[in-house]
Order: structure tokens, then C-alpha cells, then sequence
């Protein structure tokens, strides 16, 4: 049940890692990501060119407690705008996959790649054309629950909350998981209600996401990228923008109503009084009001949205969030400024990869799968365990894990 | 009660609990249980501040309604990031949105090569006022659901009875409670003081506040879509009720939860226009009604009123079911009339046909809902009626449908003016004002609400129009105290009166009736000492000269008379020194001062009980009061008594109101002068 020791420097580049097993796509409106399979090293001992999965789990019958298959589940955004980046990437692992996939089909078919996401239809033929690949799509929402049910489940302390800078893991019961709202801020915010493993519903959402964080602050302050704004944000001072309680009520807090001197009492609103342009103002100032007010909107919503219907969970996924202390402090100050301390933001470890992993997950042709069901048959229970790397997990990332038998 | 009966409320219940949503800078969200009774419960940072600010560093724009007004002409599907643009142009239907949802507010600016200066302010402003408005609507309406609350009623600066804010929000609350739950509004931008005031509660209640400030509206698609009209809903407020209607409830029904348009609203500022079934109108008669509740706090009951409880604005009692029937064919005659013009004034587009379509169908649905149920709405008036057809058409957007007529004929009138004043001055005092009298009487032919003067248009110039009328003044009147007048104004032999203080003079309509008429009475009041404040209209109202039109044509008529300019100037309504560039002291403004207030109304009459309180306070130092003209001396106000001097001046327009007021018969004038007793 251990996990593999840790790999540090992961496997960004292709050539130094292991074979290239099973790849899924969530391409978003403004990202796309990717996981993909590969195995260790040890594991794919037999030949560099690829060692079928049957071999693999052959090879580990020997020995009955270890792990059948081990590997990393890798993680790698681009951004949509820059698909070609992507398809490049992915032309340079193509060897590998296509190889793996040659020797089981010698026929050379197109190759499917499960994919989720509203690029996984735009960008269809490019994909087919550029790399013969056949994006074979998944609904966005199933694999966004999907991937989080997954992770949530299979990856020790996936789920924390974020109070006063504080990380604080959790490992959920699987046994209590549901119901919860899961709120996945991509460019735009879904919310969704989930009862069960492919039992949800979309409730609701907002347009006010990370697309617009990005879009009004690249308007605003010309960052050329989100990690950019966001640092940006870090140093900024909402005050000299926003019109906070205090501006109003002349410094003192108006309790009366449950209101401090610093609530903001409207973003962006002190901009009104003052006959100031926008360059008078810092770029990082404007980064941070912005921030606090697409965070604490969403955090707001979310929770008015549990309430409704009665959830004692939030989880947020979903790019925008990045594990940005500043963003999580926001929405979890919000859900707990609006629920006066009952409701709690948990955050997830992997937030961005969730459809992704979801459509990972997806494939009923998927190998991995195919395997964990021959195991479960011989073995009556099974299931993937991975473990996440500790330490900065946003961008390029991996998780060591094996698939193990009990 | 000692064998007195109180009036009893009928269902006062109705309206508590509600959710009270107030947008300004930021926004509060109160629960409201009943008089008084109230909570905060909610609020948002994002509010009518952060669409200013946003939109100021965004667009360069310098003022709010301006860059409310950009919103018109924007497309915000430059900027939006739509589902269809992350779905190469498919729905997403399993979740039911559909191309057009917006998926993220701004999220195309991320991914295009565009500097801010590339992105058109209209689109900007018009992506900004979505996302505000939307996300307001949709946080309203999980409060109200959280605490059960059916009504939820909008106010605050950002509503400022902005048709786009309102649909926004509107049609956010129709799209998240898919129907279940109103939005209603309130008007507007004193709300936000009055808020302050709310918030030292133990001063003034809610309660209060709502009494003097509420005026109820209806919604304009009520008949259509066979919803209970609701009103009046707020306890004591019956007499404070006025007309309204909002979102006729026209085209297809939504069935994709999408933010798109609001049924019935009318292509505005790049929404998509929707298909509508030709014609048909909403089939479902769903539970939805919404309603709009205008908050005008600004409005306060006119001080000079002898008697506010006893006052009663209508003259004409329309629960006689004949003179109901009169005035709803004259209505209805008039319409097409009245849709041919709205149409021209925008223009004559498709678009414009479309609503004066939908206006025509919207106004004559009520007129016949009104026929077969007068007490419908509440209590009905001769007012009441002319209201809705204002306010029904600027539900339709038709903002002024008499603009380039009234332009045209202020044009021409001013041409006259300097002519027309040099011949009252060569009179004497006495000739003068009898002059000035029928001059008042004559310009007032010009009056596009009446279908008799109309037909006079084709004959003649306004000069010859006018000299005719006032030829034909044949003294004695059909009421005529202008000798009382005279001898208040004159005095007799050598006892000279002392001049009045301050005169309000409630003018009528553009053109000739204030350039001809008006405005020479006011100048040889502020000749004599007088102070003189024009009071109109807040809002256009037929041909009816509005607050906002009358400082560029006082300043016009001032650049030919020397009195007008330094009373003007005395009142700062040349700001700009346009008329005397080399003088800037203020030492030639020994004169007293003209000065021009807004009634807070946007009807061709007037109910005193409701004026704004720019008007209230002129008021506090007037002795005289002037209203001319059908709407707010015949039709209003022909019995209202005021703590002051009262004239009240106008022709007769209209055969049967001239024999049912006065005995009369049509053209006949009305001159009748009450002192202050």
C-alpha cells in the first residue's frame, strides 16, 4: 500500500520517461490539460520499446502483495490559446503511445484519446489532422466528477481547507463523501451536487471566473499571463480601489448590521470617487481587488448553494484556484463569512485535473482498467492508490502510483 | 370605532414576507417580515460601483448613464466567452446551455491579442453590465429561496429605472428560479439616501419610508400572460398607487435556463434578438408576474396644498362606466397616431416597428382589460390612463416619441420669440398682461395630445396658429377671473401691490405653449421682482417640455432679451456664460433669479401628492402658483386648493370635457385665479 518513493523532478520530458501507457485531455476555454500514464522504470524492465501491461502484470505475479503496475499519473497544462504547444507535446510522447498501441494493433488505426472539455469539439480535427488522433469525447461533467470522486477517494489527504495560511489535510471518509457540492472554477464556475459516483447535477454556476480574473485583469493591467496577475495580486492593497465599510461609515465598523470597517462594501467602487485614470493606479492593487471579488463572489455563491440543498461539503477544483494562498484565504473567508462559521472551503490537491482525470478515468477501453478488472476478478478487491507528491503541486506535476492488489 | 368605520386594508398579508434588494455601490440584501420588521441578510461587493468603476477604468467613459447608454450599441459576445466559443459553436445541451450562455464573463479578452484600446467601450460596458447584473439577480434569488420569500423587489442608484439594468436582473431571477420567483423594482436614485436613513433605524423606520416613497407599477404584460395583476400591494399605500407595466411576456417561452433575452424585450445593445413565434404571445400563463415597484423617494407631497388628505388630482371620475368608454376610444384612436410617431422618433428600424407593435398590442390589452374591469389596477383616473401610456411606452423603450417634433417646433417658436416681445413691450402695463393672459390661452392650441389641434397643424405656420387663437380670445372666458388677477398683479388706481415673491409656473408643452406663452408671462414676472421657477416634467410626456429640454431653450430666448439673461444667469442656468462671454461678475445679476425645477413626474398631468422634492423645497418660498394647460389644470388639479395664489390657464381641447367642466364647448379658456385665503 506504500507508495513509491517520491520522484522529484517528475517526468516532464518524455525521453526521460517511462512509456507512455494511457493519455486524457480536458481542454478548457482557457487551459488544457493533460494526464497521461507512464510506467516506472522497474517496472517496464523487460524493454524500453514497451511492455504490455499483460507482461506487466505477469511479471508481478510472483510476488502477490506488490504492486501489479506502477507508474506516475502525470499532470501538464497548456494554455487553449496556444494548442499548438499541446499538439507538439503530445507529438513528441506520440512515438511512445503509438508504439504501445502498434503492438497491440498492428492495423496502425487512428489512435483515440479520451477527451473532455469544450475544446475536445472545437478542436477535433486538429487533433485527427496534426496527430491522427481521434478524440474520443467524454461529457465534461461526468469527468469532472468523475476525476473528483477519483482523487478524493485514491489519494491520501487529497482534500484540505485553507484558514489563516494554514494547509490543514483531510482524508475523507469514502463511506461519508456524499453528498457534497463540488464547485470547479475553470474559466467559468460550475457548481455541482454530487450524490454518488455518477449521480450529480449541475445546480448552478456563474460566469464570474477565472476567465474573467484573467480577461479583466489582462484589460486592466496588460500581464501577459495568469501566474503573472496572480503574483501581481500578492503585493496589491484592495483598499486604494475598493470602497470598504469604512469608507462609508467614516472608519468605524458597522456592527450593527455584522459589518466590519474592512468589509468591502463594494469592489472597485472607490475607483467612482476618485478622478483617477487607470494608469494611476498600481496594476497590483487592481490584481488584488479583483481577486478578492471574483473569490469572495464565488465562495458566496457556493455556499448559498450548499445551503440550498443542504450539503455539508464544499470542494473546490478547478485552474483558477492554483493552490494561490491569496484566492483560497478569499473563498474560504467568504464561505465562512456567509455560513457564520458552519460551512467550511476544502480544497483539493489536484483542482485543476479533475476532468482530465475524470476522462483518464473514463475509458471503458482503458487498459489499466481492463487490468484492475482482471485482478478484481482474481483477487476480489482492487483499486488504484496514489499518493501525492508533497509540495507545490500547480502546472507539470506527477503523482507516483501503483496499481496493487489486496 | 365610535361608530366610525376605519378603512380597512384588504390584504395587507400579501406582501410581507419579501426580500428588499438594494443596489448601490454595493449591494444589500434585507429580509423584510413586515412593518418595520426587517433583517439584513445578505449583500454582495459587486455592485452598481464596481459596474462605475469597472466601467470607468475600462472605457474612459465620464459619467454612469453614459456608460449605461454605451450598453445600447454593445455586443458582448466580443468579450463574453461563450459556450459555443469553448464548444466550437455547439450547445451544451446535456446541462442545457446553449451556445450563447455566457460561459465567462471576459474570458475572450484572455485569449485574444487585444489590448484594451482594441475592445469597444460599448461591448465593454455592455459584458460589465451583464455580469453585475446577472450575478446580482442570481444571489437575490438564492437569498429569497434560503428564506422562502416569493417578491423580491430591486432599488438603488443602479436601477435608476434603466430598462437594461432591470432586464438583466430581471431575467436573471426568471432564469435561476426558472419562473418561480418575481423580481420586482423600485425607483431609484434617492433610494440610496433614504437607505442611509433606514440605517439609523431608530429614527426611520422602513415603514416610513415606504409610505411616503413606493409607487406601484404593473406589469405591462399582465394580460397577456393571464397572471393575477398584483396591487396594491403595500398596505396603505392605495393612494400612492400609480401605473407601470413591465416585460410584456411576449414571444417564445424559455426553455433553454439561458441568459439570453428577456421575452418581450426588444433586441436591446446586442442581446440576441430572440425568435419569437411571430406574434403569440407567451402561452404559458406561468406563475411568473413580474412586476416592477418603483421607490421614487424623491417624491414628497406638494407643501402648498391647502388640504393633502382631501385632495383628489383627478377631475374627471372614470367609474362613470360612459366617460370611461369616452376616453378609452379616444385612447384607442389616438394610437396609431401615437405608434407612427414613436416609431419615426427611433428612427423607423424593424426594431422600432417591432416594439411600437408590442406597445400598440401591450397599451390596448390594458385599455381592454381596464373596460371590462375598471377597479382592476386599483382606483382609475382620467390621469392614471394617461400615465400608463407614458410609462407603456417607455416600457417599450420608446424613450421621447415627440423628440424631433418638439426640436422643430421650439426652433420655430424661438424664431418668433424676439418679434413677439418686442410687441408686448410696446404696450402698456395693463394691455400687457391681458396680452400675456391670452397669449398663455392661445399657445396652449399646441397640444399633440389633442386630436383637435392635431388636425389644426396642417393648416398653418405656428406664428399665423398662434395670432389666430390669440385674435379669437373674446373676453369673457368661459371662466375668467383675470380681472382678480389683474387687480392682484396691478393693484387698482394708486394702490401698488407688493409683487409676489416666488411664482411656480407648471408648464405643458414644448414649442410654442412654453416659448409663446410661458416664457413671456415669466419674464414680465421677474420684470416685476418675481422669482420665477418653470416647473416640468422629470420624464417626456407626449409634446410636453421636460426640466432637462428647458435650461437650451431659456437660454436661447435669453440670447434676444436682456430680463431672461440675467434672471437666468441670477438662477445659474447659463453656467456656461454662453449668452455674455466678457461678463463673469456677478454684479449685473442684480435680477432676480429664473430658475427651473423638475416635477418628478412623467405624465401630461400632475398629482400633487407626488413631486419631487427638488419642486417641494422651491416651493416652501412661492406665492403664486401658475399651471397651465389641460393635463394639469383641467384634467388635474382644476379643484385643488393651495395655501397660496392659484391661476390656472387653459384652452379647452376637447368637446366633451369642455361641456362636462365647464358648459362649455370646445376651444373655450379656462382663466380661473383663486387667491390665498
Amino acid at each position: 500500500m506504500d507508495p513509491r518513493k517520491s520522484e522529484n523532478e517528475g517526468n516532464l520530458d518524455p525521453d526521460q520517461s517511462g512509456l507512455i501507457y494511457q493519455m486524457a485531455l480536458d481542454i478548457g476555454g482557457s487551459l488544457a490539460k493533460l494526464v497521461y500514464f507512464t510506467y516506472d522504470e522497474d517496472c517496464a524492465i523487460e524493454g524500453k520499446d514497451g511492455m504490455s501491461p499483460e507482461k506487466a502484470v505477469a511479471k508481478s505475479k510472483g510476488s502477490k502483495s506488490c504492486a501489479v503496475l506502477r507508474g506516475k499519473l502525470n499532470f501538464k497544462i497548456f494554455e487553449t490559446s496556444k494548442i499548438n504547444d499541446c499538439l507538439e507535446f503530445i507529438k513528441s510522447v506520440k512515438l511512445r503511445l503509438g508504439g504501445c498501441q502498434r503492438q497491440e494493433n498492428p492495423g496502425s488505426q487512428a489512435i483515440a484519446v479520451k477527451a473532455t472539455g469544450g475544446g475536445a469539439y472545437k478542436y477535433t480535427d486538429l487533433f485527427k489532422e496534426r496527430l491522427g488522433i481521434n478524440l474520443d469525447k467524454e461529457d465534461e461533467m461526468d469527468c469532472l466528477v468523475a476525476g473528483a470522486n477519483f482523487l478524493l477517494k485514491a489519494v491520501h489527504q487529497e482534500a484540505y481547507t485553507y484558514m489563516g495560511g494554514q494547509k490543514q489535510f483531510m482524508d475523507v471518509d469514502h463511506n461519508d463523501l456524499y453528498p457534497y457540492l463540488l464547485v470547479s472554477i475553470g474559466s467559468g464556475v460550475s457548481m455541482i451536487k454530487v450524490e454518488g459516483d455518477g449521480k450529480f447535477e449541475r445546480v448552478s454556476g456563474t460566469s464570474i471566473g477565472g476567465g474573467t480574473f484573467w480577461g479583466l485583469g489582462k484589460l486592466l493591467t496588460k500581464c501577459k499571463n495568469f501566474d503573472e496577475l496572480l503574483e501581481l495580486s500578492y503585493q496589491g492593497n484592495n483598499r486604494v480601489i475598493d470602497m470598504l465599510v469604512g469608507d462609508i461609515y467614516g472608519g468605524t465598523d458597522y456592527s450593527k448590521i455584522g459589518l466590519s470597517s474592512t468589509t468591502i462594501a463594494s469592489s472597485f467602487g472607490k475607483v467612482i470617487s476618485n478622478d483617477k485614470e487607470i494608469e494611476d493606479y498600481k496594476a497590483e492593487d487592481i490584481a488584488r481587488s479583483l481577486l478578492r471579488m471574483i473569490s469572495n463572489n464565488i465562495g458566496q455563491i457556493s455556499y448559498l448553494n450548499a445551503l440550498r440543498f443542504g450539503l455539508k461539503r464544499i470542494f473546490f477544483g478547478g485552474f483558477f484556484i492554483r493552490s494561490h494562498p491569496f484566492t483560497m484565504d478569499t473563498i474560504s473567508v467568504a464561505v465562512n463569512f456567509w455560513s457564520k462559521g458552519e460551512a467550511k472551503a476544502l480544497f483539493l490537491q489536484h483542482e485543476g485535473f479533475l476532468g482530465a482525470m475524470g476522462a483518464f478515468m473514463s475509458s471503458d477501453q482503458h487498459e489499466l482498467k481492463k487490468l484492475l478488472e482482471n485482478k478484481a476478478v482474481h483477487q476480489q478487491a482492487s483499486s488504484i492508490k496514489a499518493c501525492a507528491i508533497a509540495g507545490d503541486l500547480h502546472g507539470d506535476e506527477s503523482i507516483e502510483c501503483c496499481v496493487y492488489s489486496v | 370605532m365610535e361608530g366610525q368605520k376605519e378603512f380597512v386594508q384588504i390584504d395587507p398579508n400579501d406582501l410581507f414576507p419579501y426580500l428588499l434588494v438594494n443596489i448601490g455601490s454595493g449591494v444589500s440584501m434585507l429580509k423584510v417580515d413586515g412593518d418595520g420588521k426587517f433583517e439584513r441578510v445578505s449583500g454582495t461587493n459587486v455592485g452598481g460601483g464596481t459596474y462605475w468603476g469597472l466601467g470607468r477604468l475600462l472605457t474612459k467613459c465620464k459619467s454612469f448613464d453614459e456608460l449605461l447608454e454605451l450598453t445600447q450599441k454593445g455586443d458582448n459576445r466580443a468579450i463574453d466567452m461563450l459556450v459555443g466559443d469553448i464548444y466550437g459553436g455547439m450547445d451544451y445541451s446535456k446541462i442545457g446551455l446553449s451556445a450563447s450562455t455566457i460561459a465567462s464573463s471576459f474570458g475572450k479578452a484572455i485569449s485574444e491579442k487585444k489590448e484594451l484600446e482594441d475592445y469597444r467601450p460599448e461591448d465593454i460596458s455592455l459584458s460589465l453590465l451583464r455580469m453585475i447584473s446577472y450575478n446580482i439577480g442570481q444571489i437575490s434569488y438564492l437569498n429569497a429561496l434560503r428564506f422562502g420569500l416569493k417578491r423580491i423587489f430591486f432599488g438603488g442608484f443602479f436601477i435608476r429605472g434603466h430598462a437594461y439594468t432591470m432586464d438583466t436582473i430581471s431575467f436573471a431571477v426568471q432564469f435561476w428560479s426558472k419562473g418561480t420567483a418575481q423580481a420586482m423594482f423600485l425607483r431609484h436614485e434617492g433610494f440610496l439616501g433614504a437607505f442611509g436613513a433606514f440605517m439609523s433605524y431608530e429614527k426611520h423606520g422602513l415603514d416610513d419610508l415606504m409610505v411616503h416613497q413606493l409607487v406601484e407599477r404593473f406589469p405591462m404584460g399582465a394580460p397577456y400572460t393571464g397572471g393575477k395583476i398584483h396591487g396594491p400591494p403595500l398596505g396603505d399605500l392605495n393612494e400612492k398607487i400609480s401605473w407601470m407595466e413591465k416585460f410584456l411576456q411576449k414571444g417564445t417561452e424559455i426553455t433553454a435556463p439561458v441568459p439570453m433575452i428577456p421575452p418581450g424585450t426588444t433586441g436591446l445593445g446586442g442581446f440576441e434578438v430572440p425568435l419569437s413565434k411571430g406574434s403569440t404571445l407567451r402561452p404559458d400563463a406561468s406563475a411568473l408576474n413580474v412586476g416592477v415597484l418603483h421607490l421614487v423617494p424623491t417624491l414628497e407631497v406638494f407643501p402648498l396644498l391647502a388640504d393633502p388628505k382631501m385632495y383628489e388630482p383627478n377631475t374627471i371620475d372614470l367609474s362613470d362606466h360612459n366617460e370611461l368608454e369616452y376616453w378609452f376610444t379616444i385612447l384607442s384612436e389616438h394610437l396609431p397616431d401615437l405608434v407612427d410617431k414613436a416609431v419615426a422618433s427611433e428612427g423607423g428600424t424593424d426594431d422600432a416597428k417591432r416594439r411600437g407593435d408590442a406597445f400598440a398590442r401591450a397599451f390596448s390589452a390594458h385599455l381592454a382589460r381596464l373596460m371590462e374591469e375598471p377597479a382592476a389596477y386599483g382606483k382609475l383616473g382620467l390621469a392614471n390612463l394617461l400615465e400608463m401610456r407614458e410609462e407603456c411606452l417607455r416600457e417599450f423603450q420608446f424613450v421621447d416619441a415627440y423628440r424631433s417634433i418638439k426640436q422643430r417646433e421650439n426652433e420655430a417658436s424661438l424664431a418668433v420669440l424676439p418679434d413677439l416681445l418686442m410687441e408686448l413691450d410696446s404696450m402698456d402695463e395693463e394691455t400687457r398682461l391681458l396680452a400675456l393672459i391670452e397669449g398663455v390661452l392661445a399657445a396652449n392650441i399646441f397640444d399633440w395630445g389633442s386630436r383637435a389641434c392635431v388636425d389644426l397643424y396642417h393648416q398653418g405656420t405656428i406664428i399665423e396658429i398662434y395670432r389666430m387663437s390669440r385674435n379669437k380670445m373674446q373676453r369673457p372666458w368661459r371662466v375668467d377671473n383675470f380681472d382678480d388677477f389683474k387687480e392682484r398683479m396691478l393693484g387698482t388706481g394708486d394702490r401698488k401691490p407688493t409683487p409676489h415673491r416666488r411664482a411656480l409656473l407648471f408648464v405643458d408643452n414644448s414649442g410654442a405653449d412654453v416659448v409663446l406663452g410661458m416664457l413671456p408671462l415669466a419674464r414680465e414676472l421677474l420684470r416685476r421682482g418675481t422669482e420665477v421657477v418653470l416647473v416640468a416634467n422629470s420624464l417626456p410626456a407626449l409634446n410636453d417640455v421636460t426640466a432637462i429640454e428647458l435650461p437650451d431653450i431659456v437660454a436661447e430666448a435669453a440670447k434676444h432679451c436682456d430680463i431672461l439673461r440675467r434672471a437666468a444667469e441670477a438662477g445659474d442656468l447659463l453656467v456656461d456664460a454662453m449668452i455674455s462671454p466678457s461678463n463673469s461678475s456677478k454684479e449685473s445679476s442684480t435680477s432676480v433669479p429664473l430658475m427651473v425645477v423638475e416635477n418628478g413626474c412623467g405624465s401630461p398631468c400632475i398629482d400633487l401628492r407626488q413631486v419631487s422634492s427638488e419642486l417641494a423645497a422651491a416651493a416652501k418660498d412661492a406665492d403664486l402658483i401658475i399651471l397651465e394647460g389641460m393635463g394639469r389644470a383641467l384634467h388635474t388639479n382644476l379643484n385643488a386648493r393651495f395655501n397660496c395664489d392659484a391661476l390656472k390657464l387653459a384652452m379647452v381641447k376637447n368637446q366633451r370635457l369642455a361641456e362636462k367642466l365647464v358648459k362649455g364647448k370646445i376651444y373655450d379658456c379656462i382663466c380661473k385665479y383663486e387667491p390665498a385665503n
